[in-house]
């Protein structure tokens, strides 16, 4: 036992000895020497510091200089001439006899991130020209998510909800124009609104877009009164009465199915004809046009007056009044876009109107 | 039990000596970046066919490890088949020291002529790449042999494959074995970086014949085509 003791203290000291004298032994010969290497890496614990001098830098221990490189870079900036710098744990890259220290725990890597890569994507499309709106929607995120999409209509009802693991493709139909809001919704990542907007837009020339009856004679620079249903019907009403001249001339129109939006034509062929006639204003042609999910249809209601008409649809002539010609009751066009012209004896009344669903998203 | 105690003393004399010895003693690894740059670059050439592939753009800008295609349709004697035609990568491979990213990105193709006079397509093309060197770059253009073979050979493919195959890209029809069909001739090349954008685009000037251009930082190759004109 006491054999035991004494070999252990000896031992103990001897090692300590070794230590302090290994300690005094200039570079590479005690036990922490710093390698001198052209490329290598390596890490150093302890009271390493370094100092930048003109033409190398110093790795030194304590006071003594341990090691010498071309020049020192910490955290990837280079040390000036006479700056000194020491962490307690380096690691040492030596690249070309250039040192890279790190002090940040880590071990350095080389080449930065360069990939520009997004936290997540949204890309949106639309089609007009299939049925209603047919949106496309494009959504990643950069990690593995449920992403999740929400569409309300005008008065927040929910009208579409999906949800798909990322990269995800939905693709959905509004059915009906109005402004839409939706979300797309991936927690933590990705939570954005969008406003969709699907819609009719129509440029006119002789013509009005009205949302309510409009029982004014007009006729100086109106020709063809358009009227928009579309928003009695998505509230729900079953049939729409519309007044359409100064006698109060209406007509009763029943809920379309399925439709995208909904107008009524009414047009007046004669500028100077007699007032007392008001009650025959703007029914000279009266006809329909509905967006359904086969494409615009168009549908004649009423026709009367003096003057021959002719009545085209995407520039096709497709109805005439006191001529000879075609006289379809029903057109039916194709997505997205209709025009219809109103033509008569008395020229300057002529109207025309082209109807273009647009898609639209922010 | 005096003993017992002096041993305990000296064992902990013996243990601090030594270890503040070991941590103190540098523990020095070979860094030899150039094999780690060789290795991951070997890394992505080898795995480079099977990346996943988005002709959406969104899967490309959230993705790493993917692959651009545009889907066209080519025809052959009549018949028309969908080909996928490589226009992005975003590669990225890390070894121990060694961050290797690679982007690739084909802005535009457009025509141009050379100095001597000839017609060429020129392919412009975004390019990052983490090591900000490229001691290696090569660009080649495929040039086929004859045109109509090679697409009624990657027709083949399509049939035996039920899915579109991408020009350049596949195995057995990229640019590995496809000699055969295709003849690879130095293309002329420039590296220009613009130091207000931070951006580098390579210009590669290609015979306008040229299936696709292949940029070599060795031992990757990657296949680079021309997406349609809209």
């Amino acid at each position: 036992m006491i054999a035991l003791r004494d070999i252990l203290i000896f031992a103990g000291l001897a090692a300590l000895a070794a230590a302090v004298i290994a300690s005094l032994f200039p570079v590479g010969e005690g036990v922490s020497a710093v390698p001198a290497c052209s490329d290598c890496a390596f890490k150093l614990t302890g009271g390493y510091w370094i100092r930048q001098y003109g033409n190398y830098a110093s790795f030194y221990h304590g006071t003594r200089e341990m090691a010498r490189y071309g020049w020192a870079y910490i955290d990837g900036f280079p040390l000036s001439i006479g700056e000194v710098m020491g962490c307690d744990s380096m690691y040492v890259h030596v690249l070309d006899g250039v040192a890279y220290v790190s002090c940040s725990g880590v071990s350095p890597t080389f080449g930065g991130r360069v990939l520009p890569s997004a936290p997540w994507a949204v890309e949106i499309s639309a089609d007009p020209s299939r049925p209603g709106c047919t949106y496309v929607i494009d959504a990643a995120v950069n990690e593995s998510a449920t992403i999740q999409l929400y569409v309300y209509d005008e008065s927040g009802r929910l009208v579409y909800s999906a949800s798909s693991p990322s990269p995800a493709t939905f693709t959905f139909s509004l059915p009906v124009a109005g402004t839409y809001r939706m979300r797309i919704y991936a927690p933590p990542l990705l939570d954005q609104w969008y406003t969709l907007q699907a819609r009719v837009s129509i440029t006119a020339s002789k013509a009005a877009v009205y949302t309510s009856n409009n029982t004014q004679d007009l006729r100086s620079s109106i020709a063809l009164k358009i009227f928009d249903l579309t928003n009695y019907w998505k509230r729900g009403y079953t049939s729409v009465t519309v007044h359409i001249n100064p006698a109060g001339a209406s007509f009763t129109l029943t809920a379309p199915p399925n439709a995208f939006a909904d107008y009524l034509l009414a047009w007046e062929d004669c500028r100077n004809c007699p007032c007392d006639l008001a009650r025959d204003l703007y029914k000279d042609q009266v006809w329909r046009l509905t967006f359904t999910p086969s494409g615009p249809v168009l549908t004649r209601i009423h026709s009367q007056g003096g003057y021959w008409h002719e009545v085209y649809a995407d520039g096709q002539l497709i109805y005439v009044w006191k001529k000879n010609g075609p006289r379809s009751d029903r057109y039916t066009g194709s997505d997205p876009t209709i025009s219809v012209r109103f033509v008569s004896e008395g020229s300057e009344m002529n109207a025309e109107a082209t109807f273009t669903k647009i898609c639209t998203w922010r | 039990m005096w003993s017992a105690a002096y041993g305990l003393i000296a064992l902990a004399v013996v243990a601090f000596v030594t270890l503040y010895a070991a941590m103190h003693t540098p523990s020095v690894t070979s860094a030899n970046l150039a094999d780690q740059l060789y290795n991951a670059k070997k890394w992505t050439a080898g795995n480079l066919t099977s990346l996943p592939r988005t002709d959406r753009r969104v899967h490309f800008a959230v993705g790493n490890n993917i692959i651009k295609v545009w889907v066209v349709n080519a025809a052959v004697s009549g018949r028309s088949f969908p080909v996928q035609l490589p226009t992005g990568y975003k590669l990225a491979k890390n070894d121990s020291n060694l961050l290797y990213e690679l982007y690739l990105n084909v802005t535009s193709c457009r025509p141009a002529t050379l100095h001597g006079g000839a017609a060429a397509t020129l392919y412009v093309v975004e390019l990052r790449h983490s090591l900000d060197q490229l001691p290696w770059l090569e660009v080649y253009a495929a040039m086929p042999r004859d045109s109509a073979r090679y697409y009624s050979w990657l027709h083949s493919y399509y049939t035996a494959w039920g899915r579109p195959p991408a020009v350049g890209l596949d195995p057995r029809v990229g640019a590995d074995v496809d000699a055969g069909f295709v003849e690879l001739v130095k293309a002329e090349w420039a590296l220009v970086h613009n130091a207000t954008s931070g951006t580098t685009m390579l210009y590669a000037a290609a015979p306008p014949s040229a299936l696709y251009v292949l940029v070599v930082d060795y031992p990757l190759a990657i296949p680079l085509a021309c997406p349609p004109r809209s």
